[in-house]
């Protein structure tokens, strides 16, 4: 299976597209550190290259973990292989209010 | 890591150039069409122009004065010449330029007018340029030099590669007793406590916490929502959702090394290399590039996802992506591909050493994209407003 998204950390819920995703493709990661395999999941939007993708199911009010450190915060339920951006996430320092 | 070898012009003060230019610097707005008019008659001759210079005070003023004789002062200028529409602003830079050693006239507009300005300085700048082509490069030790990094219209294929690697080139350029300054201080909200964490001083820290609060109490006062501003809408687009995941890529380029120096507006780059310092400046890049420019950074290394083409009037701009469908779409600002390391078909340490040997390449010599396309943007930071 060809590496669609790579992990920067292993607590991380979010993988980052290295090439695009199509919608209802089986994509599979690797972690960034070492280049080991990551897990594999159903898209279930396109995600472009460089977009996030989700690797769990991340609640509404939960955090987003990249880098192993929080970037935000989900807007809403998101499922594992969904699309992870500014339509479902937001802030928690800039902006955070809205 | 030591004995590796380039080509450098040595100024008098015995700080070390990689371009030789002779700089033609209006102290203000008004000056800027008899600066041009000398960069027109005059082959070799440059002039920066601005927008400022009337009627500024205190730390904005003197943050004007700091940049234009900072840049007059930059290693890569061999001699300036500076016109004022008053002489004493004009001796006041010019002034600053001269410590350095090198040779530097000033003129006044008033009393003379535009024409006789320009001839006046155009006699000097072709007497400067002479000079300057007689300079030789010698060969010297990778080592003395001051750099800096920033990045711009970044993605996220910015934190994954194009930045890691440059934080490779950065960490070889200390090691060799190199400077390298970087700065972006309300890019850093999210990773602020990273930054601060490196540096060891806890004076040194206390300053850089007083500079990041500062900076973002300003953003904060205006009572605004920065949505829309940060990320930009191009980070958006590359994929990046918020200040935080910004933040954290972009301190990726910082290498590993701790940062000795920390630096406000006005503060000079101390002497002695082989540290990474930061310095306060705004995040859009011409004004970055213009700040550490002023503050003596010779060469710049950027990165860029979705494609910055900012570059300098007298500092070459790398430009490194790993975005491969800005590489395709425009390469033609792109100097150090790196999208093989996002792909994952070169290593680390390869694209950090692809980075470091053009860097080498372009201090010897070689033009970087933004120089052959022109890109010299000049824009000094403004603090506030006008009286």
């Amino acid at each position: 299976m060809t590496v669609k998204f790579v992990i920067h950390n292993r607590a991380d819920n979010v993988g980052v597209a290295i090439d695009d995703i199509r919608e209802g493709e089986e994509a599979a990661g690797v972690y960034i550190e070492n280049r080991e395999s990551g897990p594999v999941v159903k898209a279930l939007n396109d995600v472009p290259l460089g977009h996030k993708i989700a690797l769990t199911d991340i609640k509404m009010g939960s955090k987003v973990i990249k880098y192993g450190r929080t970037i935000g915060a989900a807007t809403r339920d998101i499922r594992a292989g969904e699309h992870v951006h500014v339509h479902n996430i937001k802030s928690l320092r800039w902006g955070g209010s809205k | 890591m030591s004995g590796i070898k380039v080509k450098a012009y040595v100024r008098p003060d015995g700080s070390l150039g990689v371009r030789n230019y002779v700089a033609v610097i209006p102290v203000d707005d008004l000056s800027n069409t008899a600066a041009v008019g000398v960069s027109r008659l005059i082959r070799g001759a440059v002039a920066i122009p601005h927008p400022y210079g009337r009627l500024q005070f205190g730390k904005d003023l003197d943050l004007l004065f700091h940049v234009l004789s900072g840049t007059g002062a930059n290693p890569n200028v061999y001699g300036a010449i500076v016109i004022g529409i008053e002489d004493n602003w004009a001796n006041k830079v010019a002034d600053g330029i001269a410590r350095t050693g090198k040779p530097v006239y000033a003129f006044p507009v008033e009393g003379n007018g535009d024409l006789r300005t320009i001839e006046l300085a155009s006699r000097k700048a072709k007497e400067l340029v002479q000079e300057a082509s007689e300079q030789q490069r010698t060969e010297v030790d990778l080592t003395g030099f001051n750099f800096s990094i920033k990045c711009g219209e970044s993605d996220t294929t910015s934190g994954l590669a194009s930045n890691p690697a440059t934080g490779y080139a950065v960490d070889e350029l200390v090691d060799l007793g190199n400077t390298v300054m970087f700065g972006e201080t309300s890019e850093l909200t999210g990773a602020e406590d990273i930054v601060a964490e490196k540096i060891r001083d806890p004076l040194l820290r206390e300053k850089f916490w007083r500079i990041y609060r500062e900076y973002t109490g300003v953003i904060e006062g205006q009572g605004v929502d920065l949505l829309g501003s940060q990320p930009t809408e191009g980070n958006i687009k590359g994929g990046l959702s918020t200040i935080e995941e910004k933040a954290l890529g972009n301190i990726q380029k910082l290498g590993t090394k701790p940062v000795s120096c920390v630096l406000d507006y006005l503060d000079e780059l101390p002497k002695g290399g082989g540290k990474l310092c930061f310095v306060n400046t705004s995040s859009a890049a011409a004004e970055a590039v213009t700040l550490f420019a002023a503050k003596g950074s010779i060469l710049h290394l950027f990165t860029t996802g979705q494609g910055n083409v900012v570059g300098h009037p007298l500092i070459p701009v790398i430009k490194i992506s790993a975005n491969p469908k800005t590489v395709k779409a425009m390469g033609e600002h792109i100097d150090v591909d790196v999208s093989d390391l996002l792909q994952l078909k070169a290593d680390l340490r390869e694209a950090g050493e692809r980075i470091f040997q053009h860097a080498i390449k372009t201090i010897n010599g070689r033009l970087t994209a933004a120089e052959v396309l022109q890109h010299d943007e000049f824009s000094p930071i403004k603090l506030y407003i006008s009286a």
